[in-house]
């Protein structure tokens, strides 16, 4: 369980977050969504507790921030990649905080083994990470994320360098983390994409929760609209699945 | 157009080093055996395992006194340079960043040069120390003027640039300001390694193996420093602190080579780039490997230094110049084209 309390984050006298508070109950899927600039990110590295915040933020009781303890697996929007390293290699880091750095256990090693398989990057194991495209790399990182066997999960917009066959195949392999009882919270663009996928979507806007609350919830709430400023629309579909679509508006005056 | 993926086999790291320990040996007996006088092979084996000697006496101290320092100090320096630069290279995560475009080497000259005239001795125990303090200070000046942009390569080597002329021209007026030991401050600037004796290599070995051997028990940690700071700290190390132990250590190691052969650079930058190539490893996996080439390049390039132009002999630096300036530039314009 991770419990936020007053959570306040500000970067030179800006709050970028405000005083939020929520609860995240273990092994479910909170996806956050908003306008650019809402705080998302800041909010998922407050979660990391690597930056300073106001507030508190506690995982099964204990304040997370600069709390080594934890298993927390992160995958950034735009990681930096190594030159000289092998995919192989670059998945194994993930072993780092379980087997050691520079350390490869036998237990590793199989799991490394089997997560390549899993995520079909056995084929190019040995190659570079500095050669390979933005899909296979988004596969890297989760495949890195499951060989860390994390009790949380943190993703900055894993699908947002992705086209949408890729998007799908990486959200599958995200859920099949959850399915583990892996607690996963990730930042998303695309409110649709994250409904399908997280039982819960928090709307955030100007660093403060708007909307908490389950995917139908939402998603039908006036609320999300006025947070696109009314530029959205609402589908729902003969499967039941809502679908949200950008309004498109023509400046009739020229 | 698709580029064609290039499947990499790891090489074997132990024997890379063993091929690269076994090319330092070699370069190390022909460099002894080239000069002046020519020194016989048998005679320089002999007289090192201490049997009796093949060679006159005269040549036994041209050997022992002269040659064999001089290798060995160039060994030395060539190993601490090399690795320094692949460390930074990491750290920084440039692939430009080197102990003299850091302004390091030129920090370090500042200190030495403080250290010098106020000691009077072109050698002296605190020389590196003082070199280390001026090092660290000018790595920190750098990495601070670039500010956030030090992973941009043409930011941190402007950055690199105007410290090191800062600490260049702080120490040319202390130079002429203490006019009274301006020979030892030169000789020492000029450095190419002639003024080696086995003081000098004694201190010199002490200081460079011992941050080596931090850089080498760390160089797994900094594996993590290749990645985000966030990765870094998700996967459970704390990269400042792994940053400030790296950078600390590498920058004892190029004090302690600027300390005792004055200002050589683009080793740094040739030798872990020529290396990687090779192993086809991520710098810091290769950090033993680095070393040893370094040293075995620098022994070669004192070898031209020596020889090239004899009776005459032509600073060291001009020589790891003249191969290092156009290979930085190749760099530079590789990376120029990967950015855009």
């Amino acid at each position: 369980m991770i419990k936020v309390e007053n959570l306040s984050v500000s970067y030179s006298d800006k709050d970028v977050l405000n005083s939020i508070t929520l609860e995240i109950p273990d092994g479910s899927w909170t996806c956050i969504v908003g306008p650019n600039g809402a705080g998302k990110t800041t909010f998922l590295m407050a979660l990391l507790g690597m930056n300073a915040y106001s507030g508190s933020i506690k995982f099964n009781g204990r304040e997370v921030f600069k709390d080594m303890h934890r298993n927390v697996a992160f995958v950034p929007q735009r990681p930096q990649i190594p030159l000289g390293m092998t995919v192989r290699e670059y998945v194994g880091l993930g072993r780092s905080k379980i087997d050691g750095w520079g350390r490869e256990r036998r237990i590793g090693r199989a799991k490394i083994y089997q997560t390549l398989e899993e995520t079909q990057l056995i084929g190019m194991q040995n190659q570079l990470v500095t050669q390979i495209s933005g899909g296979e790399l988004q596969r890297v990182l989760i495949a890195r994320a499951l060989v860390q066997e994390p009790e949380i999960m943190l993703l900055d917009e894993p699908t947002s360098a992705l086209d949408l066959h890729h998007q799908i195949t990486t959200l599958n392999q995200i859920e099949i983390l959850k399915d583990k009882g892996v607690t996963i919270v990730s930042t998303m663009h695309d409110i649709t994409l994250g409904a399908m996928y997280a039982e819960r979507i928090i709307v955030m806007q100007n660093g403060k929760v708007l909307l908490d609350g389950s995917a139908a919830e939402v998603i039908h709430s006036n609320e999300l609209k006025s947070a696109f400023d009314h530029g959205i629309s609402v589908h729902t579909l003969k499967d039941g699945h809502t679908v949200i679509t950008a309004n498109k508006i023509r400046n009739e005056v020229i | 157009m698709k580029l064609e993926m290039q499947q990499i086999k790891p090489v074997w790291r132990w024997q890379v080093n063993a091929v690269f320990g076994l090319a330092l040996i070699v370069v190390s007996v022909v460099a002894i055996s080239i000069g002046p006088v020519s020194l016989n092979f048998n005679g320089i084996i002999s007289t090192m395992l201490g049997r009796d000697s093949l060679l006159t006496d005269q040549e036994r101290t041209l050997l022992l006194e002269i040659r064999l320092p001089r290798v060995a100090l160039a060994a030395l320096v060539g190993a601490a340079l090399a690795t320094s630069g692949a460390v930074y290279q990491t750290v920084f995560r440039n692939p430009l960043a080197d102990p003299y475009l850091l302004g390091a080497a030129a920090g370090a000259g500042l200190g030495a040069t403080i250290a010098i005239t106020n000691t009077g001795k072109s050698f002296s125990v605190v020389l590196p120390l003082f070199a280390f303090l001026g090092g660290v200070l000018a790595v920190l000046a750098t990495f601070l003027v670039a500010g956030k942009f030090y992973t941009d390569p043409s930011s941190l080597l402007l950055s690199g640039i105007a410290v090191g002329s800062f600490a260049t021209a702080i120490q040319t007026f202390l130079q002429q300001k203490n006019s009274a030991v301006l020979r030892p401050v030169y000789s020492w600037i000029l450095g190419e390694l002639t003024v080696a004796d086995w003081e000098s290599v004694k201190w010199a070995a002490i200081y460079i193996i011992f941050a080596l051997g931090v850089l080498v028990k760390i160089s797994k940690l900094l594996d993590g420093l290749m990645l985000s700071d966030e990765e870094a700290f998700s996967l459970g190390i704390s990269p400042n602190r792994i940053r400030m132990i790296a950078v600390g250590a590498a920058t004892l190691a190029t004090a302690t080579a600027v300390s005792v052969s004055g200002l050589i650079g683009f080793v740094g930058i040739v030798v872990p780039h020529i290396v990687r190539g090779i192993t086809k490893k991520a710098t810091n996996r290769a950090l033993l490997s680095i070393a040893l080439f370094g040293a075995a390049f620098l022994v070669l390039a004192d070898l031209g230094a020596r020889t090239l132009i004899a009776p005459a002999e032509l600073p060291i630096g001009v020589i790891t110049a003249f191969i290092g300036a156009p290979f930085f530039l190749f760099i530079l314009k590789a990376k120029r084209g990967r950015s855009q």
